[in-house]
């Protein structure tokens, strides 16, 4: 069954749990907000307010517990847990525009950031200074970075841009990162290589961007409604298979890997669809929390009299509350994370929507 | 000096790093030659002449000149218009439906799609192109230069298909592929 948690009543642009899931960060406004699990909720535990504009991504690292942020400010900063409360560092990013996207290397080292800027800043720890700076990638870009996410091994990066290409760059670090084991996607790749770039057939900006658990494939979401599935066969080689699968949906913002074969999506269309294929094909398998299905979630589906005479009275009109959306969130899904299960098998998954709610969903199959 | 607005200076005009062809954001389309058009337009209404709707629909809606120019695109346009209003409203919901069945079906709906959008811009050039039924069809003396409004005129040349026929085939459309069609009319670089 879903897990619902009405937190308040503003967009979440972004939100993260955790390892342990007891903590969980969510964005509002200019601030960042600390929940910890109590019960069966979520009570606010602290406050995070170090931006001066909107907070438009949050992520906390699994095994060192630091949060990093960052916002249209321009900024970015680390939080550090310390007896008196969570310390700020500020990072240098050095973009002229927002920030819109910031995620933890698998290994923590290092972390991306998205701009406006058209640049992709990845920031490690100097120790002699004790600060992060950042090495910017550039080339090719030509639009906003929508989205990051990192290949398992820590040093390739894929972006999803507003220049309608999805790309996979190596953030190669000397010094920080250790050499890589050669990947379908190369091997001997400086800094700010280009790996592979991807253009869906109608070129509408790439939302969201995942490698597959393995990091063998690449799944995009575009705004077309379509979600494309990349596997490359070799560096410098036309890869094995691009499929797209388009949808009759809205656009889709979003998208997580539960399985090497199942990806699962969401948006704005409320809910979240989960997608299963594998090189040969790729297909739209169902939706979970389907709207169709009126089962009564969240809003009161009772067609009792009582009700019935009782809306008569109130509004003027006997049919049905047709206020909400037939949907758990009311407005569109943000961000999805897994919540539950090991890295090639996620069992479930959380979702932060426009209206407020964090919802765990289970994958179901 | 203290008149310049600051503010209102378009900072990424000037930065020549920022400029970039917009041809870069559109995947790439082969040039179509005008000529080849028209002989696909007049192949299609051989068909129609036959009473084969179907297969002329689908052959205009499969060989879309998008690397065409402006005068082929116009060309193609008429054809594709010509086409719609010579299908019964009867028979609009069964040939999507088999249209959509068919392999590469999402593919040939959009670009119906497109096709109807483009249409009714055309009629509405003064008012914005929505298809709502209900903004469309009142003239509030917003502007009657521009060209009367068509409702229902016959089909000719280039001008097939008066906005109702439009209307219905868009309600018919959208009933089968959803609002991922509409918005991928509007996502779509590749314009018709």
């Amino acid at each position: 069954m879903s897990e619902v948690h009405l937190l308040f009543h503003q967009p979440i642009a972004d939100h993260s749990f955790s390892a342990d899931r007891s903590l969980l960060a969510v964005s509002r406004d200019t601030k960042v907000e600390l929940y910890k699990r109590s019960g069966s909720g979520f009570t606010l535990q602290d406050e995070l307010a170090g931006h001066d504009k909107t907070v438009t991504s949050v992520d906390i690292a699994p095994n060192t517990g630091k949060i990093v942020t960052c916002s249209q400010d321009r900024n970015a900063l680390v939080w550090e847990p310390s007896p008196t409360g969570w310390k700020p560092t500020l990072v240098l990013l050095r973009i002229n525009r927002a920030a819109t996207h910031v995620r933890w290397s698998p290994d923590e080292t290092k972390f991306a950031v998205g701009s406006g800027a058209r640049v992709i800043a990845v920031c490690y720890f100097e120790g002699e200074n004790d600060w992060w700076v950042s090495k910017h990638i550039k080339k090719p870009l030509r639009s906003t970075v929508f989205s990051l996410a990192w290949h398992p091994n820590s040093v390739l990066l894929a972006a999803g841009s507003a220049d309608a290409h999805a790309r996979v760059f190596s953030s190669f670090i000397k010094g920080v990162d250790q050499r890589p084991d050669p990947t379908v996607w190369g091997e001997r790749i400086p800094f700010n290589t280009v790996c592979g770039e991807y253009i869906n057939s109608s070129g509408g900006w790439v939302h969201s961007v995942a490698f597959s658990p393995s990091g063998n494939a690449l799944a995009f979401a575009a705004h077309d409604s379509s979600v494309t599935v990349v596997y490359p066969s070799a560096p410098e080689q036309p890869p094995h298979a691009v499929l797209s699968v388009t949808t009759q949906m809205l656009p889709f913002v979003t998208l997580c890997w539960t399985r090497e074969d199942q990806l699962v999506a969401a948006g704005h269309d409320c809910h979240p669809v989960v997608f299963q294929g594998s090189m040969e094909g790729w297909r739209l398998a169902y939706s979970v929390d389907d709207p169709r299905k009126s089962a009564g979630s969240g809003a009161s589906q009772e067609s009792s009299a009582l009700n019935m005479f009782r809306q008569m009275d109130l509004k003027g009109k006997s049919s049905v509350d047709d206020t909400n959306l037939k949907t758990i969130h009311q407005n569109s899904i943000t961000i999805l994370r897994p919540y539950e299960g090991g890295p090639g098998n996620i069992t479930k998954f959380s979702s932060s929507g426009v209206d407020g709610r964090i919802v765990v969903f289970p994958v179901k199959g | 000096m203290a008149t310049t607005n600051y503010r209102l200076i378009d900072v990424d005009a000037l930065d020549p790093e920022s400029a970039f062809p917009a041809e870069l954001l559109t995947p790439p389309c082969d040039p179509i030659p005008t000529p080849q058009i028209q002989s696909l337009a007049t192949h299609c209404r051989q068909l129609l002449q036959r009473g084969d709707q179907e297969t002329a629909l689908v052959t205009a809606l499969e060989n879309v000149p998008y690397g065409g120019d402006e005068q082929g695109k116009e060309l193609h346009l008429g054809t594709v218009l010509e086409i719609l209003s010579s299908i019964k409203a009867v028979e609009m919901s069964p040939l999507l439906g088999r249209l959509y069945a068919s392999p590469s079906g999402t593919e040939l709906l959009d670009v119906l799609t497109k096709y109807l959008y483009k249409g009714m811009a055309r009629h509405n050039n003064s008012t914005s192109s929505s298809s709502t039924p209900g903004v469309s069809s009142h003239a509030t003396g917003v502007s009657s230069v521009s060209g009367a409004r068509e409702y229902g005129v016959a089909p000719g040349r280039g001008d097939g298909g008066g906005m109702s026929v439009l209307l219905s085939w868009h309600e018919k459309v959208v009933e089968i592929a959803g609002t991922g069609a509409i918005v991928r009319v509007m996502t779509d670089r590749r314009t018709v």
